[in-house]
């Protein structure tokens, strides 16, 4: 109840992104409601149920990194000294947390439930009744009980991820700018995306048809390649904070002025905070451009189909979120700094041209590196 | 009206209202060319607003304030923020250091934001440290730091620019006794042998003892002198009303 009502006086914009969850959260919950309608309406093949199914992890993930982020930045979740001196401290506000995501997710998948009924003709009066009825096997009952299992997934998923992410840690935090080790993840990203790559190249060439097809209609995509795609993702997760620290070090290089010397420390001690979510945008965008490249040139629309379309949508305005509020949560970690820079009279622009050089630097690292790897996955394939 | 030629900074009856409460009211104050003037009085008798409407911070409601015969109450937000830049400095109870960089890089950091080259801006740093006794802190970063380290950079950061006036609020508040003695004494001398005009707002009487001339507040009005702390007037009171 407390949850529902610190939601109630939040910040407009702080509720915007709750209904982004939300909204998240609807689409996945409709992308396991139309696998659980192409389950029922084709009994015999199971095995392409359970490869949709399959697919559906994937913005499941996304969705649940995102409502983790927003969790995290979520001010109703920060300690504060007068709720601790009444009783609310760390773990209750960690229960909190916990709850208004479960809520968000909640509230999405009513909404892709409701949607998914009236799509299929169950519920009528408005438009597009029943446009997808044969789709969505409108000839067949909904098993109740396996749509709200499938619905109850992400809110679950999410509510456990926020609290586990959020919960009180017994070792104190290390003090606000204390220099952080480089982050180690470098040379076992780079390793990865070199094997993720080779695995790619090997499995496409022994090109044996027929593995794990795309729901949407994808002819033959090899488990290999997709095993090589996934072992390049994760490749390019671990190195995001070591290139990201990278960058900010050379900001920061050779007699620096007051924006290079700000712009550069600060990306050196986020590198963590924003690398990651980065790195996973990197590959996102990577495994996009590639299959556009690949099946885009050939099958035009029909390779994919609208629920492909979907999926990858969600997946990637899913991590790009991520990215966005990952990115607000450092600006608000670093209050303190921005505070002391207006008190000394620096002037704005000052601070919007580190932030601006922050961004440039990250973009100028990590746009070639997001197209050579998306052209080096998609060459294989071509031939 | 113009203000006396010999002073600094001048203001005339300033009204500050912050938060539906009148922080200062009818406030006059001259600051003479070099002295060190200590502003004393308790907690909230509003001498933090008077530093801050004096320093182009806070625009007062009502009254007038003066910087080397130019008025300060008329200019636009972005000339005062740069008058503070270039001719305020500025320290506060707290230390207020930018957590990511070293002592050496927060002491340059109002030369850097200048446009001074990196080279003069360390050496500028340097020397600064070393004459506030802390060049040993010039690689570390502040959480590296003690409590009276970190204040000194503070002092070390707003006296690295020469101002014309330096406003210290409170600057040992959050000092023990010895380090805080020593921190004004530093603070003092540097000032009198650079010629800068010191405002150093206080609660403490020894504090204000260190300062050519005294100012005291109450309440928001200026007053001849504080009454002392009441305490034993307290006790009777509470005595009798039992």
């Amino acid at each position: 109840m407390l949850a529902l009502r610190l939601a109630r006086g939040t910040h407009p914009l702080v509720l915007t992104r709750r209904l982004l969850v939300a909204a998240a959260a609807a689409g996945v919950g409709f992308l396991l409601l139309c696998t659980l309608g192409y389950a029922v309406g084709h009994p015999a093949q199971s095995s392409a149920s359970v490869l949709r199914l399959l697919w559906c992890v994937l913005p499941l993930a996304a969705t649940v990194q995102f409502a983790v982020a927003v969790a995290r930045t979520d001010p109703s979740t920060r300690p504060r000294p007068g709720l601790s001196a009444i009783g609310l401290g760390p773990a209750r506000l960690t229960a909190i947390a916990a709850a208004s995501t479960a809520v968000a997710c909640t509230l999405g998948s009513v909404v892709a439930l409701l949607f998914y009924l009236h799509l299929r003709g169950d519920i009528t009066g408005l438009p597009f009744d029943g446009a997808a009825a044969e789709l969505l096997a409108a000839d067949q009952p909904v098993p109740l009980a396996a749509a709200l299992t499938l619905l109850a997934v992400l809110p679950v998923v999410a509510a456990t991820a926020a609290g586990l992410a959020l919960r009180p840690r017994t070792a104190p935090a290390a003090p606000e700018g204390a220099e952080r080790a480089m982050p180690s993840g470098l040379p076992w990203g780079v390793a990865l995306v070199a094997v993720g790559l080779a695995v790619e190249t090997y499995a496409a060439q022994g090109a044996s048809r027929g593995g794990l097809p795309l729901p949407g209609g994808f002819d033959g995509n090899p488990a290999g390649v997709l095993a090589g795609w996934v072992l390049t993702a994760v490749g390019l997760a671990l190195a995001g904070p070591g290139l990201t620290h990278g960058c900010g070090r050379l900001l920061q290089a050779v007699r620096p002025g007051a924006v290079r010397l700000l712009a550069g420390r600060v990306l050196m001690d986020e590198s963590r905070r924003i690398g990651r979510p980065l790195g996973v945008v990197s590959a996102v965008l990577s495994g996009a451009l590639a299959a556009a490249e690949l099946y885009g040139a050939d099958g035009g629309s029909e390779a994919f189909g609208p629920l492909t379309v979907l999926g990858a949508a969600l997946v990637l305005a899913c991590t790009t979120a991520t990215l966005l509020t990952a990115a607000l949560e450092s600006k608000q970690g670093r209050t303190h700094t921005t505070e002391a820079l207006l008190r000394l009279g620096a002037p704005p622009t000052v601070l919007r041209t580190a932030a601006l050089l922050r961004a440039g630097a990250l973009l100028a690292v990590f746009l070639p590196l997001t197209w050579a790897i998306a052209e080096l996955a998609a060459t294989p394939l071509r031939g | 009206m113009a203000p006396p030629d010999n002073d600094v900074l001048w203001a005339r009856s300033l009204h500050c209202t912050l938060g539906g409460s009148e922080a200062l009211s009818g406030v006059s104050l001259g600051v003479r060319e070099g002295e060190i003037l200590a502003v004393v009085g308790p907690r909230g008798s509003g001498k933090t607003t008077l530093l801050r409407c004096l320093s182009g911070q806070l625009t007062a409601q009502q009254g007038e304030v003066w910087f080397n015969s130019g008025p300060v109450h008329t200019l636009a937000p972005a000339q005062r923020e740069r008058l503070r830049r270039e001719r305020f400095g500025w320290i506060d109870p707290e230390p207020g250091l930018v957590p990511e960089l070293t002592g050496w890089e927060n002491t340059a950091l109002p030369l850097l934001l200048r446009g001074t080259s990196h080279r003069a801006a360390k050496t500028a740093a340097q020397e600064w440290l070393e004459r506030l006794d802390i060049g040993g802190c010039a690689r570390k970063r502040p959480h590296a730091l003690t409590q009276s380290q970190r204040q000194r950079i503070a002092i070390a950061r707003a006296l690295v620019t020469t101002p014309s006036v330096l406003f210290a609020d409170e600057p040992t508040a959050t000092l023990h006794r010895a380090d805080g003695a020593q921190v004004l004494r530093t603070l003092a001398a540097a000032a009198r042998s650079h010629g800068i005009t010191v405002l150093l707002a206080t609660h403490d009487g020894e504090v204000a003892a260190l300062a050519d001339r005294t100012v005291a507040l109450l309440d928001g009005r200026r007053v001849a002198a504080v009454p002392p702390a009441s305490g034993a007037e307290g006790v009777a009171a509470c005595s009798l009303s039992v």
